[in-house]
């Protein structure tokens, strides 16, 4: 069902240059992806970067921008078609409300649209990172509910890994600029990569694993609020039991005495159910757990087998 | 009831006192206050009119006009009170007089002046609100005087009657029989000074005299007053004489003869007073009867308390004069010591300090009586009837506690220290009392090892215990360092003599802790004990002591007096152990102390200026007594130095060992509190304060620079702010280095271990100027400890570093794993809740089997990924 979508070079580079030039540390860029939708299949073929503008800006009309730049575009004849967005990570991390929020209103007005995330520390250390994501249909669904509650989870059957869905990308040049590369191959001196071989991770992995940590604390409180509420709820229902017995057992008796039986509507007001805390934000702290997770048995099985690689080497040449 | 209003405040409240037995009514109390009150403000505002003081005059108008705004109630029901009239007009011609005198005006100083004109301001303005009552006044002054004269004899019955008429029916009748009785009495009073003439004629001139000063003071206002107060006072000694009269029928008819004798014989006052008749046959009955007359007045409004004195020691003088031996001198002498206490009727007030000398005296020549006679009983417990005070064969008995009246003694001694400037000559002259006050404690202790029970024996010995514990005996300290002293003078010499106060406070103590039964005064002996083991560095007694007291434990039921004595005895201990050197227990001991931050309160050493919204005046008054004396006191400066200091050599070390250790526990919060306080500074300068210093020396010392800090520990100002504080400082001050150099050795090798392979000993002896063994042996503990990962090479003498510690990602790791443990716990909760089982993680059935693959599956992930991370 997902189908690859093909991507330009033009757009790689352009989203790494925006990196290079605006982005630092755990600063993020974003930007707009243009393209067109060809027989179910998403092509991208352009995009430009959101500008950076600090909270004082208050003049600064984002959407204004965007039709403006939009506009301009297509005097150039480029395609217009608003087809995503794409935004730069930092060690990983991009599940967040935000990105659910702005994917759900590109997904919800252009069903295609994806959003390309940008890892520039993987890319600096050899290779290339890029990655395509789209909120499944079911999400989508509760989106559009707009219910987080634990009830409303359930039901959908939704867990962290039915989230997002990766989109295979495929880089797709024009036959003019695969011969330009080719070209470049040959001219190019062969490059030491030593870095290839590089073993200092350990500044990555710290890196890693402390943002790991910050979020396993998130998850702890969102599990400590879900525990208290749900102890509060059988409190309640305890209680709400109770009181129905008692009343009943009041009833019977007025029953008995011929008098009419008390009214039972109240019973909601007196016990107005704890307020649920909302589970999506554990839903996606799950996820970028899940994410750090990977990202650190990918590095950390890598660094592996470079190891055993030297070790062999070693013991070659000894 | 104008009547009152016109007489004086003191015959008028005796008057309603003695009503007030009766029938006690509530209106009638509060109206004599408020109205006494008035009358005494008045009085104030009299005098500072007459020496001319306007600013005096002017504040006490304003609190006369309070004080009248005060008792409006009873003003409405009984018309503006005539006295209160008198005066506005009196003050009112009296400043205009004043003004009108322009020269007297440049006379004064600004501040009167200011006054003057407030004031005359303020009271025309005033006055205007009362100017029919007073131009009626000024027409007749005389008239209206007489008026109340007249009232006065007329309406002592109808005001009676008058304020009985809202009491209830039932007491109604006791209403009655009051009136009555009231109408007896000021039927009676007109001719009771024919009934029994002697005795009035004595009342009235004494009574005269007592106009005399009454005219003297109101000359200018009103002659009528004289005899009317004459009447009033004649009224209540007769009284009083009622009482005295039905007493003296009650012990005894035979006696009756002397007795009015005696008060036949008393007739002049005014001059030296006589006791008895002239010819008189004194003896011992004669002379009781007049004590016990004496005595009668005690505790009574309006008795003259000081010439009550007067009188007993003129008793006293008399008895001795004839002979009639020690019994009856010493049940006087007891009976003059009491009413010296009584002299103040305010417990919390303080006696002056000629007072208590007196009093002092009298101690001593009781004692003095009680060491001649040794066939001499006394005691509480001897009741009056079986006193014996006449010489005979029989050996005396008097009723009295000599004990009692020393322990007050002593109490209003540390009254009168607290109450006393501490900065001034005046302490330094009361506490020179205190070798007396001792002496008198160890003449009583004397007296009573060999007459009295072991309780008062107990009582005794703990004041001599309190006199004992806080002072440093220089004595025996110098002859332990070996007799030094024979140097000095013989009188050195002859002090030297007497026994060490530890022997003495041991002694005492253990009697106190074989023989009492009351729990405090052994608690109080215990701790003065400990204090006293503590001040003199005998460090491992105190701390036993202390153990085996098993005080820690129910302290906090103590009352609060030895709450605070507990408290200085910790903090003692703690800084005992300091000079020992045992800094982790002087850390111990002084941490309760220091982390509430209110030692000063906690030690009874001040009050704390931000409690004082809290707790009202009273409140105050009875912590104010709770004070220890000044020369009591710990120092301040010296207790929190050595406290931050020990938390510094203990910390520093510490806080290098677990630089990356994520569960690292504060030891002291005030260290890192001053640390922060320290880092916040914007600009650092050299220290200034003890405070600025230790952290200026913690800092050096966590750069493991032993010379830095050492220099900042031990200089000449430190020295002169706290370690000279200490008697053997020098030895401190050693001691101090030593610990300084072993824990920046400790703190180095914690901070630097990472930096070395391998570092020769010899170096480190040279670094901190220790010697190698004491190197050798810091090292080793450290290694057996576990703290350094390191081995020694014997051979080379250097230490070797495994470099073992885990990386800050390994730290990591094992962070992460502890919080994912956490993370599956509190899942299991949740999914416990789920379920519908309560209680504990690990007491659950087979039922939960797959649960527990789970999270070992769970854990054998973590497992993994440290693993990777380790490898």
């Amino acid at each position: 069902e997902n189908l690859p979508f093909f991507i330009t070079c033009l757009v790689v580079l352009k989203i790494i240059k925006h990196y290079q030039e605006e982005g630092q540390g755990s600063e993020v860029v974003q930007g707009v992806l243009l393209g067109l939708v060809v027989e179910d299949r998403l092509e991208i073929t352009n995009c430009f970067p959101f500008p950076q503008h600090t909270e004082d800006d208050v003049d600064f009309d984002e959407v204004q921008y965007q039709m403006e730049m939009m506009r301009s575009l297509r005097h150039v004849n480029i395609d217009h078609l608003h087809v995503g967005w794409y935004q730069s990570t930092y060690y990983g991390s991009f599940v967040s409300r935000a990105l659910l929020d702005s994917q759900f209103s590109y997904q919800h007005a252009i069903e295609e649209s994806v959003v390309l995330i940008y890892d520039p520390i993987k890319t600096a250390q050899g290779s290339l990172c890029l990655k395509a994501y789209r909120l499944t249909p079911k999400l989508m669904e509760i989106c559009k509910e707009k219910d987080f509650s634990p009830e409303a989870l359930k039901k959908a059957c939704i867990g962290y890994e039915h989230m997002l869905e990766e989109v295979p990308i495929v880089i797709k040049n024009s036959h003019l600029i695969n011969v330009l590369l080719l070209d470049l191959q040959e001219k190019s001196t062969v490059a030491d990569k030593p870095e290839l071989l590089n073993l200092s991770s350990s500044n990555h992995l710290e890196k890693s694993l402390q943002l790991l940590m910050d979020r396993v604390d998130g998850m702890s409180q969102e599990i400590v609020k879900y525990n208290t509420y749900c102890r509060n709820l059988t409190k309640q229902q305890q209680q709400k039991q109770q009181y129905l017995q008692r009343r009943q057992q009041e009833n019977t008796q007025r029953q008995s005495r011929g008098e009419p039986p008390l009214p039972e509507e109240d019973i909601n007001k007196m016990f107005k159910p704890p307020q649920a805390p909302p589970r999506m934000d554990t839903l996606l702290i799950a996820g970028q757990v899940n994410n750090y997770c990977q990202n650190i048995k990918a590095f950390t099985s890598q660094n592996l087998g470079k190891l055993f690689m030297a070790e062999a080497l070693q013991g070659h040449s000894s | 009831m104008s009547r009152f209003f016109a007489t004086g405040s003191d015959s008028e409240s005796e008057e309603s006192s003695s009503a007030d037995e009766i029938t006690p009514k509530a209106t009638g109390t509060t109206f004599n206050k408020q109205f006494e009150e008035l009358t005494n403000i008045i009085k104030t505002i009299r005098n500072a009119m007459k020496i001319r003081d306007m600013s005096k005059c002017l504040e006490e108008f304003e609190q006369l006009y309070r004080a009248f705004l005060k008792s409006k109630t009873i003003v409405d029901k009984e018309g503006v009170p005539q006295f209160y009239i008198r005066l506005l007009a009196d003050l009112e011609d009296y400043l205009n007089q004043l003004w009108e005198d322009k020269e007297g005006k440049k006379k004064m100083n600004k501040n009167n002046a200011k006054a003057l004109s407030t004031l005359r301001q303020k009271i025309r303005k005033y006055n205007k609100d009362f100017e029919t009552e007073i131009s009626s006044y000024k027409e007749n002054p005389e008239q209206s005087a007489e008026e109340e004269e007249k009232d006065d004899i007329g309406s002592a019955s109808s005001s009676k009657s008058d304020d009985d008429e809202g009491v209830t029916a039932s007491k109604f009748l006791k209403g009655a029989e009051s009136e009555s009785e009231g109408d007896e009495e000021s039927e009676d009073w007109g001719s009771d000074s024919v009934d029994s003439g002697g005795e009035s004629e004595d009342n009235e001139g004494e009574a005269a005299s007592l106009a005399v000063v009454f005219l003297k003071k109101y000359v200018a206002q009103d002659g009528d007053k004289q005899p009317e107060r004459k009447k009033d006072d004649r009224r209540k000694r007769h009284k009083k004489m009622e009482q005295v009269d039905e007493e003296a029928d009650e012990e005894g008819e035979g006696e009756e003869g002397g007795w009015e004798k005696v008060k036949g014989g008393v007739p002049l006052v005014k001059e030296k007073p006589k006791m008895f008749a002239k010819g008189t046959e004194i003896n011992n009955a004669v002379v009781i009867k007049k004590l016990n007359e004496i005595l009668q007045a005690r505790g009574k409004k309006g008795t003259d308390r000081s010439a009550q004195i007067e009188l007993l020691h003129a008793l006293a003088g008399i008895s001795n004069e004839n002979n009639l031996g020690e019994g009856i001198l010493v049940k006087i002498k007891f009976n003059i010591i009491a009413s010296l206490y009584d002299y103040n009727t305010n417990l919390a007030a303080f006696m002056k300090a000629e007072m208590w000398k007196k009093c002092l005296e009298c101690i001593d020549e009781l004692l003095d009586i009680l060491f001649e006679n040794s066939n001499m009983f006394i005691g509480e417990n001897i009741a009056e009837d079986s006193e014996n005070l006449a010489i005979s064969d029989q050996p005396f008995r008097v009723r009295g506690c000599i004990l009692t009246l020393v322990e007050r003694m002593d109490e209003e001694f540390t009254k009168i220290m607290q109450n006393t400037d501490p900065h001034s000559q005046e302490y330094v002259d009361n506490l020179k009392d205190e070798g007396r006050v001792c002496g008198i404690i160890d003449r009583l202790l004397q007296y009573l090892e060999s007459k009295g029970s072991t309780e008062e024996v107990c009582r005794v010995y703990l004041r001599r215990i309190m006199h004992t514990y806080y002072k440093f005996d220089y004595k025996a300290h110098r002859r332990s360092l070996g007799l030094q002293g024979e140097t000095k003078s013989e009188q050195d010499q002859e002090e030297s003599e007497g026994e060490d106060s530890a022997i003495i406070m041991d002694r005492l103590c253990k009697f106190i802790y074989a023989k009492d039964r009351t729990d405090r005064i052994r608690t109080c002996a215990i701790l003065c004990h400990i204090y006293h083991h503590a001040l003199h560095s005998r460090w491992y007694q105190a701390r036993d002591l202390m153990l085996m007291s098993h005080l820690q434990d129910n302290i906090q039921h103590a009352d609060p007096p030895v709450q605070i004595l507990y408290n200085r005895t910790m903090v003692q201990l703690g800084i005992c152990a300091f000079r020992r050197g045992m800094i982790k227990d002087a850390h111990n001991a002084l941490l309760d102390i220091q982390s509430s931050g209110r030692a000063k309160e906690l030690l009874g050493q001040g009050l704390l200026m931000r409690n004082m919204q809290e707790r009202n005046a009273e409140q105050e008054k009875i912590e104010k007594r709770r004070q220890v004396p000044f020369h009591m006191h710990i120092n301040l400066e010296l207790l929190e130095c050595v406290y931050l200091v020990s938390a510094m050599l203990l910390e520093i070390p510490y806080m290098a060992a677990h630089e990356f250790d994520a569960r690292r526990r504060m030891i002291s919060k005030q260290f890192h509190h001053q640390l922060r306080v320290g880092e916040r500074q914007p600009l650092l300068g050299p220290p200034e304060s003890m405070r600025e210093h230790v952290v200026a020396a913690s800092k050096a010392m966590k750069m493991g620079d032993w010379k830095t800090c050492h220099s900042f520990i031990i200089n000449e100002k430190m020295n002169s702010k706290v370690w000279d504080l200490f008697p053997e400082a020098q030895r401190v001050r050693e001691m101090l280095v030593r610990k300084i150099q072993e824990e920046s050795l400790r703190t180095y090798l914690f901070t630097y271990s990472s930096v070395y392979d391998s570092i020769s000993m010899e170096t480190l002896s040279e670094m901190f100027e220790l010697e190698l063994p004491t190197v050798h042996s810091i090292i080793s503990k450290m290694i057996i400890n576990e703290e350094l990962m390191a081995s020694l090479d014997q051979p080379t003498q250097t230490v070797v570093m495994h470099r073992t510690e885990p990386t800050s990602l390994q730290n990591m790791t094992l962070q992460l794993a502890e919080k994912l443990g956490g993370l599956v716990e509190n899942n299991e909760r949740v999914f416990d809740l789920k379920q519908g089982v309560y209680g504990g993680y690990f007491n659950r059935g087979t039922r939960t089997r797959p649960r527990n693959l789970i999270k070992d599956h769970f854990q054998i992930k973590i497992n993994c990924i440290i693993n990777v991370v380790f490898s």
